[in-house]
């Protein structure tokens, strides 16, 4: 049965080829039969492309601050897999070039201060009347991530990723998972979200022992090994379809951080308690060392955040108006208020305008201190970093984006920041009244980003 | 046979962008995706292809008593007087057995009595097939329109190409009701009705048949025309290791050698994708060179 089976398709095959070696198109006679068929005009003519398996997404960034502060390149590339069913993969990277310095905490002085790397191998000055930058501040960041995303059923989705950076002396792995549902015909989604993520330090010279004098070059005496952070960050939103035009989402998120939370490189000048200024120590023939007194940093262990998030998105004609506040407490006694407003106007040609407007206040943190006083009982924390104090700062910007000949979308981003502090009088001791306690802070940021399919 | 027609009802609900309107036809999952805020009118025309689909099953069902499909089958020999809805339908047929050299044949339905696709390897002896070709054959049918004679014996069956007259119909239909774009998809063969607000069209998924599924996903950006697939990975049959396809040449009785196991192709109307997709696995091993010849996109899944 099966021999005479083979047979037939032997010839079956003799037959195909036969047709093969006489292909002629049949469409036209196809499209007259189907035309008289359907008895109607015919549609218009058939136009579908494969959509680019990939979607990358490349922006160019320079993020430069004055006075020779902190300067960064960035490099970012997302890579995006739209699969059937709604399903995606997202691929990251991105990598980030910086140099530049970074104040270091310390008091801006009428004399020239001395310090000791936080690398403890060497020594750098700052002259009179400037404020202490710590000029080690180089680094190159690489970071990766990848995600995926699907449907469960027809109203779940669910997301899961993970994340992992590398610098020179500082490494984070990170998971995260996000799980959706929609209510109302879909005018309502409710998400929740869980992140995980360890980060080690790792700086040369080791982890300064908290609110412990900087040595001299080659006293490694107050440092010890590697140390690690543990993030847990619960995050649970609402999205709501108003109306045609306004969409609304509210967030909530819940984040513990615990183990090592203190910057290794930040200091806290001890001065008088009359005049203010830092108290100078004696120099050990032959060797360098400080100029003066200098704290390491001592921040808690323990950081727990809460913050409220609303955004509104209104669109009007092809317009959006994008408008967010944000709100953080958290135990360290800070808080703050983002607000953030973006406008999206699109004109002729495929191209856009999208000015951008935001300010942010915050609180400074309770162990935030300008300075410690001699003689006075430690606190068992204290950090004179900047980012721990009170201040504002506004950025204002603009985007311009357009279409390429070829459909891909281009844009460049122009925006400046400004961030103005202030230290409350009752932390400022005799000639610190007067001086410029708390720097301006300027930065420009540009960006070039190019979106194309593959 | 009647009795067991599910239920006919709509269901809307909203999709990403667009309203999702379903109900089941032709025993295929059909939707109209239409791209509106509207849910009343979203509603409306789901209602209206549905009805479509669903005149269109109980005109040319074979399983239907009592339909022009089912009074052709048992004539008994005796002429048939046909309305010209049918008889566009049958002259269409007949072109294309013409085109095929005999390959479609609206006549070849009765080989489903000696082939049963069903993964098993239960292939039927060469003398069952021989019989069965025997009443097979559109060039001995009389087909002088409005008028058809059939042998007795010979049966005709309308479900190669019901499906995508169907999704076109439909797609007329709601062409004629609005302006804005809907996709009509009938169990995978679809049809947009006219150009999507969306820079790229409606996204639809062509699956790869096979079990390796995702890197031979793809996503296709449709802003006009129709898509149809041939073809279906599950309905085989596998003896000595030979893989049988449910894809049978009317000629021989016998599955077609070398068949692809699906066919996609899109084109102006869902019926021109189906019958180019329908003939391209007819050619077995020469489908991607007939597809090539005929100047469409086509997806050819092996």
């Amino acid at each position: 049965m099966v021999a005479v089976a083979s047979v037939v398709a032997a010839a079956a095959v003799i037959e195909g080829i036969r047709m093969s070696n006489n292909q002629r198109s049949i469409t036209a006679t196809l499209a007259a039969a189907t035309c008289s068929l359907l008895g109607t005009n015919m549609p218009e003519p058939v136009q579908a492309q494969e959509d680019p398996g990939w979607d990358f997404n490349t922006a160019f960034l320079y993020y430069g601050e004055d006075n020779n502060r902190v300067q960064d390149l960035s490099l970012d590339m997302l890579a995006r897999r739209t699969f059937v069913d709604d399903r995606f993969l997202t691929l990251g990277l991105t990598l980030d070039s910086l140099t530049g310095a970074s104040p270091n905490g310390a008091l801006i002085q009428d004399v020239a201060q001395t310090f000791t790397r936080p690398s403890g191998d060497s020594i750098y000055t700052t002259p009179a009347g400037e404020q202490p930058l710590d000029d080690t501040f180089k680094d190159t960041r690489l970071a990766v991530s990848a995600n995926w995303q699907q449907p469960l059923g027809r109203l779940y989705q669910i997301n899961v990723g993970a994340s992992a950076s590398k610098e020179f002396d500082y490494v984070h792995l990170g998971l995260n998972t996000k799980i959706s549902r929609d209510f109302n015909q879909r005018n309502t989604t409710l998400a929740a979200g869980l992140a995980l993520a360890q980060d080690e330090w790792d700086p040369i010279g080791g982890i300064p022992a908290g609110l412990s004098a900087t040595g001299n070059v080659g006293d490694l005496s107050n440092r010890s090994g590697p140390d690690t952070k543990d993030i847990f960050d619960v995050v649970f939103g609402v999205t709501q379809v108003i109306s045609k035009q306004l969409l609304m989402q509210v967030n909530y998120s819940y984040s513990d951080s615990s183990g090592y939370l203190s910057d290794p490189f930040k200091l806290v000048s001890v001065v008088d308690g009359v005049t203010g200024d830092v108290v100078p120590v004696a120099q050990t023939p032959g060797v360098d060392g400080p100029s003066h007194l200098y704290l390491h940093e001592a921040r808690p262990r323990n950081r727990t955040k809460h913050s409220l998030y609303t955004q509104a998105k209104y669109y009007m004609d092809g317009k959006v108006l994008d408008i967010s506040y944000r709100y953080m407490t958290d135990d360290w006694e800070i808080d703050s208020h983002t607000l953030d407003m973006r406008y999206r106007w699109p004109f002729a040609n495929d191209s856009y305008l999208e000015p951008h407007l935001r300010y942010y206040t915050q609180s400074e943190a309770g162990f935030y201190k300008l300075s410690l006083v001699d003689g006075d009982p430690l606190p068992d924390f204290a950090s004179a970093d900047y980012r721990l104090g009170n201040f504002d700062a506004i950025t204002a910007g603009l985007k311009y984006g357009w279409k390429t000949g070829v459909g891909n979308d281009m844009s460049v981003r122009l925006e400046w920041y400004q961030q103005s502090g202030t230290v409350a009088s009752n932390q400022l001791i005799g000639n610190q009244v007067g001086r410029d306690n708390y720097p301006d802070l300027n930065a420009i940021i540009a960006q070039f980003s190019y979106r194309f399919g593959y | 046979m009647a009795d067991r027609r599910p239920e006919r009802s709509v269901r809307v609900d909203r999709g990403d962008g667009c309203w999702r309107g379903k109900f089941q036809a032709m025993a295929s999952p059909c939707e109209v995706l239409c791209e509106t805020d509207d849910v009343g009118v979203a509603k409306r025309l789901t209602r209206l292809a549905a009805t479509e689909a669903w005149r269109i099953e109980d005109k040319f069902s074979r399983y239907l008593p009592g339909n022009i499909v089912d009074r052709i089958n048992n004539a008994q020999g005796r002429p048939v007087e046909l309305d010209p809805e049918t008889a566009h339908l049958i002259d269409f047929s007949a072109t294309l057995a013409e085109l095929s050299d005999g390959r479609f044949d609206i006549t070849s339905g009765v080989l489903r009595r000696v082939w049963r696709f069903d993964g098993s390897d239960r292939i039927p002896s060469a003398a069952a097939v021989a019989r069965i070709v025997e009443s097979i054959g559109w060039h001995r049918v009389s087909w002088t329109s409005p008028s058809l004679q059939m042998p007795i014996g010979m049966q005709i069956d309308l479900g190669g190409i019901g499906k995508e007259y169907a999704v076109d119909r439909a797609a007329q239909l709601l062409r004629d009701a609005g302006s804005m774009s809907c996709l009509v998809n009938f169990g995978g063969d679809l049809a947009v009705t006219t150009r999507s607000r969306q820079r790229d069209g409606w996204k639809v998924g062509i699956e790869a048949p096979n079990t390796a599924r995702l890197p031979a996903d793809r996503v296709l950006n449709l802003q006009n025309g129709a898509l149809a697939t041939s073809g279906d990975a599950r309905r085989f049959l596998l003896k000595d290791g030979i893989r049988y396809s449910h894809i049978l040449d009317p000629k021989t009785g016998w599955p077609v050698p070398n068949a692809p196991r699906s066919v996609t192709v899109a084109a102006d109307t869902c019926t021109q994708a189906g019958m180019l997709s329908t003939l391209a696995m007819l050619e077995g091993a020469g489908a991607e060179t007939f597809l090539d010849a005929q100047g469409v996109r086509y997806w050819c899944h092996r």
